[in-house]
């Protein structure tokens, strides 16, 4: 039997300009009355994504430099803070963020058909440069997560200095996920669990709300948690500030080394000077750094083998392998269950499951090298903080971190050496 | 102070590495420098009702719509009527949209025109659903660009269990079924 | 004096932003916990999922007569519903600004007072340098420590999802995939089976337009007319209840027919000497079967392809993509799902045997492929990859270079080696949507369709080297849907407005146009030296091939007529939409 074509469809196909056919089961009526067809009411996107944000973007980067360094101002800073907040978050809603604009530029890079934006570009790629030349200056007050839990931080502890950098190490795994999420096609992992943009759009994800709510509960005691422990973008930022030309000081004029300063930096980023009695002896801290350079391939080997084992719960964060699997399970008869929407849907669009699974197969590919490229990465990292706590430098003044510090100006008050003096 | 040289060895570094990321990150991105939107093509659609639950906004940015040069102005309209209404009229008992968001309006006989207000619209696709089954499929749904935030990962692009959500370019931010004849605002923008 | 009141103030600031703090809190605490019972309530309310009001509607619905009260009932619970709904969204978007401001105070108020704490001087006395750099140990064992949780983490993990299902696990060809589940259980072998030869299928009526699917009966005899409503002709007839536009297949005495709707798939078997029917066999959906049904047309409907029967097997294709074989007693020997095809009419395409091989046309707008079937194990012997969509049938042509499966698409027409799917030659001759199935006759392959161009291709070269060259053009009456059939001097075919067209197969030129009552959807049968087409009125015009238009008979069905006879032995075997009959010359 062949397909009847029916002739309405062939009248149809006038009207169709795009690609998809249209079958019109019922003729456009021919209205014998003066009835004008309403146009349709289409309104254009506003203006998000232009230029002005970027100037704004670029503006609010140039003011924290100068309040940072020639106005020395934490009160400026709380204020453009509170700016940012409410601009880049509430009224902005959060998109596009130079934390998450990371993902998009690396989809580009490792994604032969996405391109992005130059607004994308320039969001991610001004407050590197800034940090390049002046320090983090947009985490002291530009970025909307920033500055939303520096607004919090009012009675923050500080907490061991090791325990400190161990969980710091939680934000170069998150940036490798992130990057193996977005280098798969698994999807933006930094913007799905992102908890502060759910607060500025004020309804959202339950889960992620309170999640939101908790990060902020501890972040009046713990302060800026998701910037020490999490910020995938902090730790590009912290490699670049690490280079800076500039950087925030404590003292305006030579130190006198009055110790006031001492516990005023609840981020734990003021590196004091080198105790004048040796802590350990020197030839068994060289003798240690032989050993931790000669390791350091060993260790990312190790990594690289680890995370390559990880390539099947890793790739299940790619939503292709967690339906191949749903599937499978279906058709094996080990879930019985039906009701999953994507399964279900997958069913009626009626590609094989067998396709399916060869992508899936294709996709764990992928994973095995991308695994294998993460656990590398966190060894090599692992191996580099490692090699740095044992190399004691001569410091002789209190002086902050350049990795570390926000650039945040908690410290200013304390300093009791006066501009000039 | 030590001597000044002519040149800051540290400084050029600095400054060739700054000129170097940055052209090397926007020859990564690709040449293609416009703004996306996101959008979704009713073609793919299959009106799994997820748009109404899983936009990051309440309700949802996405709106169903009716394009009218391809809607058959049916008195028994299946995308506003219950199925197996006893009267074609605009009783509750008898509308299909759960928010009574479309409008029925007697034009002549037997033709009546079927108007969203999208202010009362929650984008559940009843009414699409059952437009594309018995009828034309002129009612869809779109993202209304104009209440979209434009997230940079789409939360129901995520949740959308038939792929039918993409980035678009701005100069075409929406996806017809056939051509713009019947648009206030062609969506070409200059 | 001074300094007391001093320190009164900064005692009353102190007091006055812990109160603000406490109060605040405590508010923002309210207002936070409103929210979340605001938004359990927006989540009850939901008034697209709203369960009295559902069940109300259906109990309106098949109520025997109209319920006003019920109506009234469903009408105020709808406006609760709806109003409940956008009221609390309000709620929830001022609530969420309440909460912002209160927690805006709480903050500022919980830092004055942080500020204007009283506290005395903390003295700082183990220098706290000395214990930074003893940190240094610490933080490199942690971190140590740490490496090597992440790896052991990371390993346990890997370790313990492997119970779950692992990719090794998906790359099994298992029951479900990439070839055929056996309906009689996986461990059952499927019995290979002897495929018939060609003289064999000479004898029958294995496909869609007979033997070769080439519109061509191998039998020379069949009645010229009869009168279904007098029941003159007319050995026997028998009601069909499912809808299916497929033609009837016959393998000796037995006849099979497939019927669909979007819930229920069924075959049919049917005896030819008496009508009776023989079996009947709904298929059930595969493991792997789309859940729910595809969109077609009306017109296509969901058993569009007509079965192929091949000796001890037959083949049944419908429109969500199920392939199943059954055999003789309708016991199913294996099914597979190829997925519902991105078909915007639904799938048509019928199926043919030749050998070994079930050649199924899979012609999507996605990913089009021609699947090369083993009639035993009803695995893919070889898929071969198309360019463009159609909704033509395969042909099987006897050529002076061997037997080809000829296909006809959107684009182009090729020809296939049957048994390695080998493409052997391919010709851009055809635009559009292409339902008509090729013809091929005396070295010439004819394909044609409407609002695009016929053309006469002719097949030269030797087995393994065959060129294929258009050798003429025709545009001017087309066929949309019915597929021609050539008697080796002309090509003849019926239009969708209603003419029966006759072309010198050398030349292309026109012969003869005779125009009839309706347009055709069935396919001309040649038997002999006569051509059987029936139009969609149902109308049944009986001409002997020649030059000129010679009619030797025209008569009415009774019914529509879509689907195009099956002739064999004498008899013609012909399904309307409600009927099937067997028609023999007195």
């Amino acid at each position: 039997m062949r397909t009847p074509v029916a002739p309405i469809a062939a009248a149809a196909a006038f009207l169709v300009s795009t690609a998809h056919a249209i079958e019109l089961k019922f003729a456009p009526p021919d209205f014998e009355t003066e009835y004008a067809m309403p146009y349709l009411f289409i309104p254009p996107p506003d203006g998000r994504n232009t230029w002005w944000e970027a100037l704004i973007l670029f503006g609010a980067l140039s003011l924290t430099t100068w309040l940072v360094f020639k106005a020395r101002s934490r009160r400026g800073l709380f204020g453009v803070s509170v700016f940012s907040l409410l601009f880049f978050g509430f009224y902005r809603q959060g998109c596009i963020c130079p934390v998450g604009s990371t993902q998009n530029v690396a989809a580009a890079i490792f994604l032969p058909d996405v391109a992005v934006s130059w607004i994308i570009v320039a969001f991610f790629v001004l407050p590197l440069l800034f940090s390049l030349f002046f320090g983090r200056v947009f985490c002291a007050s530009v970025c909307p997560l920033g500055a939303m839990q520096e607004l919090v931080a009012i009675a923050p502890i500080r907490i061991s200095p090791a325990l400190e950098r161990v969980l710091g190490l939680g934000k170069y795994i998150y940036l490798g996920l992130a990057i193996l999420g977005v280098a798969t096609g698994a999807g933006f992992l930094i913007c799905r669990y992102d908890p502060f943009v759910r607060l500025y759009r004020l309804n959202d994800n339950f889960g992620m709300l309170i999640a939101a709510a908790l990060i902020l509960l501890i972040g009046v005691f713990i302060a800026r948690p998701y910037c020490r422990f999490l910020c995938p973008y902090g730790v590009l930022l912290g490699w670049m500030s690490r280079f800076s030309k500039f950087h925030l000081q404590i003292p305006p004029s030579p130190c006198v080394e009055c110790r006031l300063c001492e516990d005023s930096c609840p981020y734990n980023a003021i590196d004091m000077p080198t105790p004048r009695h040796l802590v350990e002896d020197p030839a068994q801290g060289k003798k240690r750094i032989r050993g931790l350079v000669f390791l350091a391939p060993v260790f990312i080997l190790l990594g690289a083998l680890g995370g390559y084992m990880m390539y099947e719960p890793l790739s299940r964060m790619h939503p292709t392998v967690s339906l191949s699997e749903r599937i499978a399970l279906e058709d094996r008869g080990i879930i019985t269950e039906r009701g999953n929407l994507q399964a279900d849907t997958f069913r009626v669009e009626g590609k094989t499951a067998a396709q399916l699974h060869a992508e899936s197969l294709a996709i764990k590919e992928q994973f095995k090298t991308g695994g294998a490229l993460l656990g590398a990465f966190l060894a090599l990292i692992i191996s580099i903080k490692l090699i740095e706590l044992s190399v004691i430098k001569k410091r002789t003044i209190f002086e902050p971190h350049k990795e570390t510090c926000f650039s945040c100006g908690r410290c200013y008050p304390y300093c009791p050496v006066e501009e000039g003096a | 102070m030590s001597e000044r040289k002519k040149i800051d060895r540290r400084d050029f570094m600095r400054f060739t590495g700054a000129a170097a990321f940055t052209g090397a990150t926007w020859m990564a991105v690709g040449e293609k420098a416009e703004a996306k939107y996101w959008q979704l093509d009713p073609a793919k659609c299959t009106q799994c009702g997820q748009c109404t639950t899983h936009c990051v906004l309440n309700p949802s940015a996405v709106k169903c719509l009716n394009q009218f040069d391809i809607c058959g102005y049916c008195d028994l309209c299946f995308g506003y009527l219950q199925p197996g209404s006893r009267d074609l009229d605009s009783g509750a008992e008898n509308q299909l949209c759960p928010t009574a968001a479309i409008e029925r309006k007697y034009i002549e006989a037997p033709y009546y025109e079927y108007k969203i207000h999208e202010d009362k619209c929650i984008g559940c696709a009843k009414c699409v659903k059952a437009c594309l089954i018995f009828g034309n499929g002129s009612f869809y749904l779109q993202i209304r660009q104009d209440i979209c935030i434009n997230c940079n990962e789409c939360s129901i692009a995520k949740s959308c269990p038939s792929d039918c959500f993409s980035e678009v370019p701005q100069s075409q931010p929406y996806m017809f079924l056939t051509g713009d004849t019947y648009l206030a605002h062609p969506p070409a923008l200059s | 004096m001074l300094e007391k009141r001093e320190f009164d103030k900064s005692d009353f600031l102190w007091r006055l932003s812990s109160t603000i703090t406490i109060v605040a809190g405590l508010f923002s605490l309210l207002v936070f916990i409103l929210i979340i019972v605001n938004y359990w309530m927006i989540k009850r309310a939901d008034p697209v999922n709203h369960e009295l009001l559902t069940y109300l509607r259906v109990e309106y619905a098949n109520a025997p007569e109209k319920d006003e009260a019920l109506a009234q009932r469903i009408r105020d619970l709808d406006l609760i519903t709806r109003k409940a709904f956008f009221t609390s969204q309000t709620h929830l978007r001022i609530g969420a600004w309440v909460l912002l401001g209160s927690v805006s105070i709480f903050l500022i108020a919980f830092k004055n007072m942080m500020r204007w704490r009283p506290q005395l001087p903390e003295l700082a006395d183990v220098p706290t340098a000395d214990k930074e750099f003893l940190a240094y140990a610490q933080s490199r064992h942690l971190i140590t420590w740490a490496g090597i949780g992440l790896l052991a983490g990371g390993m346990m993990t890997s370790y313990f999802s492997e119970t779950a299902l692992t990719a090794e696990l998906l790359a099994q060809p298992a029951a479900a995939e990439g070839g055929a589940e056996s309906a009689a259980g996986a461990g059952q072998a499927a019995a290979a089976v002897t495929a018939p030869a060609w003289d064999e299928m000479l004898v029958n009526w294995p496909s869609f337009r007979g033997p070769g699917a080439n519109g061509v009966a191998h039998f020379t005899t069949a009645p010229v007319s009869w009168d279904v409503e007098s029941g003159e002709g007319v050995r026997w007839s028998a009601d069909l209840t499912m809808p299916g536009h497929n033609s009837p297949v016959i393998w000796g005495n037995r006849l099979y027919i497939s019927s669909a709707d979007e819930t229920v798939r069924e075959v049919a078997c049917y005896d030819t000497e008496t009508g009776d029917l023989v079996w009947k066999k709904t298929i059930n959906a595969l493991p792997t079967s789309p859940r729910e049904a595809p969109d077609v047309m009306e017109d296509t409907g969901h058993a569009a392809s007509t079965m192929a029967a091949h000796g001890d097997l037959v083949f049944a294709l419908f429109a969500n993509g199920d392939l199943v074989a059954l055999d003789q007693e309708g016991n199913q020997r294996w099914g597979r799902s190829f997925g519902i095809p991105d078909n915007h009419y639904g799938h048509s395409s019928s199926l043919l045997a030749y050998g070994d091989i079930l050649y199924v046309q899979y012609d999507q707008a996605v990913e089009p492929k021609l699947h090369g079937v083993n009639i035993s194990t009803g695995k893919d012997a070889w898929v071969a990859e198309r360019n463009k969509i159609s909704w033509a049938s395969p042909i099987l042509a006897q050529t002076t270079f061997g037997p080809q499966v000829i296909l006809a698409s959107e684009q182009d027409a090729d020809g296939y080696d049957p048994v390695t799917g080998n493409l052997l030659w391919s010709v851009k001759c055809l635009g559009g949507e292409v339902s008509p199935s090729p013809a091929y006759a005396n070295g010439m392959v004819f394909v044609a369709n409407e609002y695009a161009v016929a053309s006469g291709v002719t097949l030269e070269g030797a087995e393994g080297a065959v060129t294929a060259t258009v050798s003429w053009e025709f545009n001017e009456l087309l066929p949309e849907v019915s597929s021609p059939v050539g008697d080796g001097d002309r090509f003849y075919f019926g239009t969708a407005i209603g003419d029966i067209v006759c072309l010198d197969a050398k030349t292309g030129e026109t012969l003869w146009v005779e125009e009839v009552e309706d347009g055709f959807y069935a396919s001309p049968i040649l038997v002999g030296d006569r051509i059987y087409i029936a139009d969609l009125k149902g109308n049944m015009y009986v001409f002997r091939t020649g030059s000129a238009y010679e009619e030797l008979a025209r008569f009415s069905l009774g019914e529509p007529a879509f689907a195009t006879p099956a002739f064999m032995d004498n008899r013609v075997y012909l399904r309307t939409p409600e009927k099937l009959y067997c028609i023999e010359a007195p």
